[in-house]
């Protein structure tokens, strides 16, 4: 399974977490589409930490963490 | 009691003492923003005692900053931020050096407004403004401490400079805000007051900094959430 946690205002109306089979996405491009998140809303998106392209390959036990941007002072 | 003074309440906490009271009050603090989260930030440190704080700021107060921006009066509007904001901070704490900057911090005077600076707070809302914050960090490597809100959400990072991942490293370059960002003044206050404790950790030379943890809070879950954050190789903080 991948672990997609979402932050932030990705959260309304969706759940927390979710968890997708590999086969459901190849890249975050592909969450992002399920979920029916506009590509262009994600400012943070982390593969295990690290930062990733959203057409960077995610596997199966990869943990996606996906973030709008937050940066009001 | 005999003895007692303003900082006793912390002095007592064996991770401050006196020693680390000497530490704080020998320390200079630039802060970036004297806005939602600055409020808070500015208002934890100078009551904490730290010894010389920098305030940074062009912006002038607007009656769409009070619903969180404590500093200010109704009657402060269109009055320069950062001056009201010592003013505020001054009657206070006036055992402390009250620095003020009225213009905006840029890639040319980054590094002259920051430098001196023990560890720099970002308060500020503008991308490029961080952008700036953090590369200058990194060039005097003065460890800093980043912090956003929006709505019911907002975040912690602290960066120590080529060793911890920088907001660079984890956001996408065409990231940004649109438009005026919708801010609870609960929750730069929760935010606001994390950043200040961990500059007080650092300065005290404290251990478990947010040194490649990106702390969240959701104030609609009412929860805090810790990420792993990790340097991006090709980052300009590793140049």
């Amino acid at each position: 399974m991948i672990e997609v946690r979402l932050f932030a205002t990705f959260r309304e109306g969706r759940d927390k977490i979710v968890y997708l089979e590999p086969e459901q996405a190849v890249c975050p491009a592909d969450v992002l589409d399920h979920l029916g998140i506009p590509h262009e809303e994600v400012a943070i998106c982390l593969i295990n930490g690290f930062h990733s392209k959203l057409s960077d390959p995610v596997k199966d036990q990869d943990v996606l963490a996906l973030f709008p941007p937050v940066g009001g002072g | 009691m005999r003895g007692e003074n303003r900082y006793s309440r912390q002095t007592m906490i064996p991770q401050i003492g006196e020693q680390g009271q000497k530490r704080l009050a020998g320390s200079t603090v630039a802060v970036i923003g004297c806005g939602g989260l600055g409020a808070p930030v500015l208002t934890c440190l100078a009551l904490a005692g730290v010894g010389k704080i920098r305030l940074i700021d062009h912006d002038r107060v607007s009656l769409t900053n009070l619903n969180r921006q404590f500093l200010y009066e109704e009657t402060d509007c269109d009055k320069e931020k950062c001056k009201r904001a010592a003013d505020f901070l001054r009657k206070r704490n006036s055992g402390i050096v009250l620095e003020t900057v009225c213009e905006r911090l840029t890639e040319e005077n980054a590094g002259q407004l920051l430098s001196g600076a023990d560890v720099i707070v970002d308060c500020v809302d503008r991308v490029e403004t961080r952008r700036h914050a953090g590369r200058a960090a990194r060039r005097l490597s003065v460890p800093l401490v980043e912090g956003g809100v929006h709505g019911f959400y907002g975040f912690v990072l602290s960066v120590l400079p080529g060793e911890s991942a920088c907001l660079e490293c984890v956001t996408a370059q065409e990231a940004e805000e649109r438009g005026p960002v919708p801010a609870v003044g609960a929750v730069a206050g929760v935010i606001g007051s994390l950043q200040a404790v961990e500059c007080m950790k650092i300065l005290l030379g404290l251990s478990h900094i947010l040194y490649g943890k990106m702390l969240q809070y959701d104030g609609v879950y009412g929860e805090f959430t810790e990420i792993p954050v990790h340097v991006r190789p090709d980052c300009i903080c590793q140049r």
